[in-house]
Parts: structure tokens; sequence; C-alpha cells
């Protein structure tokens, strides 16, 4: 009985002294949030770059006149079909799938990046 | 199953030259998101990028461009169909695809070099006609 008394005054001892020590985890704790997808969006900073370099690696353009506002057909001089091509390079830089309709409106690096900052799934 | 969904897909006419333009974007878009598949299925890797065989279908596409007879467009579109579907139904061979979207660009080097390259241009006018 007193053996029984003495073993569970001991198990009780680290459940008191937690309280002084458990506190200091927990505030560390409190802005990871590992299961939120709140901060899980893409930067403007890292958009625009990744942006830039897709373009940039494109083979007929010239990647010094590449800047976040140029557009594409008039002021790099590409058609079309090069226009499409780049915003199939983005979708695939990104992991996107870009509906038809969208797609036809991306004529510059403004609106690629517009559309890709906005889009929920950007990878 | 993917490859027989993709050839009924092509309708019978297109009205306009707006619409067959439209068309062969869908066409592009479509052999770019196959573009994966293909790198998957013959093991190109090693051999050619993603950006390089865009640019490759890209240059193909470009090649008719001074097409304007929607018909005419239609026509070839329906064939790039039936390539697109042989290539990812693996009905081609890696040798296919790398002599035919990867090396077609430059050209094989023997080729180059010893067909024109050498020859004078008395020669060049000979071979032509009779009269230069």
């Amino acid at each position: 009985m007193s053996l029984r008394a003495a073993v569970l005054r001991h198990i009780r001892l680290p459940v008191q002294t937690l309280p002084a020590i458990g506190s200091r985890p927990q505030s560390q704790l409190s802005f990871l949030r590992l299961f939120s997808s709140h901060d899980d969006h893409l930067t403007k900073e890292e958009v625009i770059d990744r942006v830039l370099d897709v373009v940039k690696s494109f083979p007929k353009v010239e990647p010094s006149q590449v800047t976040p506002d140029v557009h594409f057909q008039k002021d790099l001089g590409l058609d079309s079909l090069d226009n499409v091509e780049i915003v199939m390079a983005l979708e695939e830089e990104f992991k996107l799938e870009i509906p038809d309709k969208e797609a036809d409106k991306i004529d510059s690096c403004n609106l690629a990046i517009e559309y890709i900052y906005n889009h929920p799934m950007a990878g | 199953m993917a490859f027989t969904l993709r050839s009924v897909k092509v309708p019978p006419n297109s009205a306009s030259l707006e619409e067959a333009r439209g068309r062969v974007f869908d066409f592009f878009r479509q052999a770019c998101r196959s573009i994966p598949t293909i790198m998957d299925i013959y093991n190109l890797d090693d051999v050619v990028t993603k950006s390089q065989l865009r640019s490759t279908i890209a240059s193909e596409i470009r090649k008719n461009t001074h097409v304007t007879n929607p018909k005419v467009i239609d026509m070839l579109l329906f064939k790039g169909m039936e390539e697109l579907n042989n290539i990812v139904e693996h009905a081609k061979q890696r040798h296919h695809i790398i002599g035919q979207y990867v090396l077609g660009r430059q050209g094989l080097a023997q080729d180059l070099d010893t067909k024109d390259e050498g020859v004078s241009d008395f020669l060049k006018n000979f071979y032509k006609s009779n009269y230069f």
C-alpha cells in the first residue's frame, strides 16, 4: 500500500511540472499551422521571375528585351503560334491547365503574370 | 481508349479561315499536352527536352502557313491528328521519333556535307538546264 502510494507520488510529479515547460513549445508552434494551405500561394515576385525565365528561354526571343510588361506579338515580334507555344510553356512550368478561352486572351507578360498569380492551383 | 477518342473528334468542315485557325491552335495544344506521355513512352528524356519538341511541332505547323483554303487546312489537321494518334498509341518506334522530330532540324550531318556544298556554280546550273 505504501509502496503503491510512493510509486503514485512519483508518477504524479511530472504532471505538475508540465505547465511550466509546456507553455513555450505551444507559443512557438502557434504560427506554424502545419496543415493550413492559406500560406501556400506563390508570391508575386516568384511568379514574375519564373514567367520571365520561361519567356527568356524561348528560342526565338531576345532575353535582353524581356520585361514584365512586354507584349508577345507587338514587342517581341512573335506570331500567334508562338503565343500559343509560350502559353503552353507556362502551363508546363506552373503545372496548370489553362482553358482555351483564357489562353487566347493571354497576349503579354502582364496578363500571364496576373492570370497565374490569381490561379489557385499554381505550383 | 484515349487514341480512338482523338481521331473521332475532327468534324467535317471548317466554315472559315478563322475557325480553321482555331482548330490548328487546338491541335497544337493537344499535341503539346501529350508531349510528357510521348517522352515517357519512347524514353526521350536524355535525347531531347520538352521545349525542343514544342518548337519542332510549331515549325512543322508553320511549314503550311501559306495555305488559305479551309478545307485543305482541315485535311492537313486530319493528317496531323493521325500522326499524333500513331505516336501516342506506340505504333511508331523510338528511331522513327528521333529521326523525324529530333534530328530533322539540322539534318543528318553526312547528307548536308556531301550533297551540294562543294559543287561549283557551273555544275549546279548545268544540272538545272541546258541554257545558262
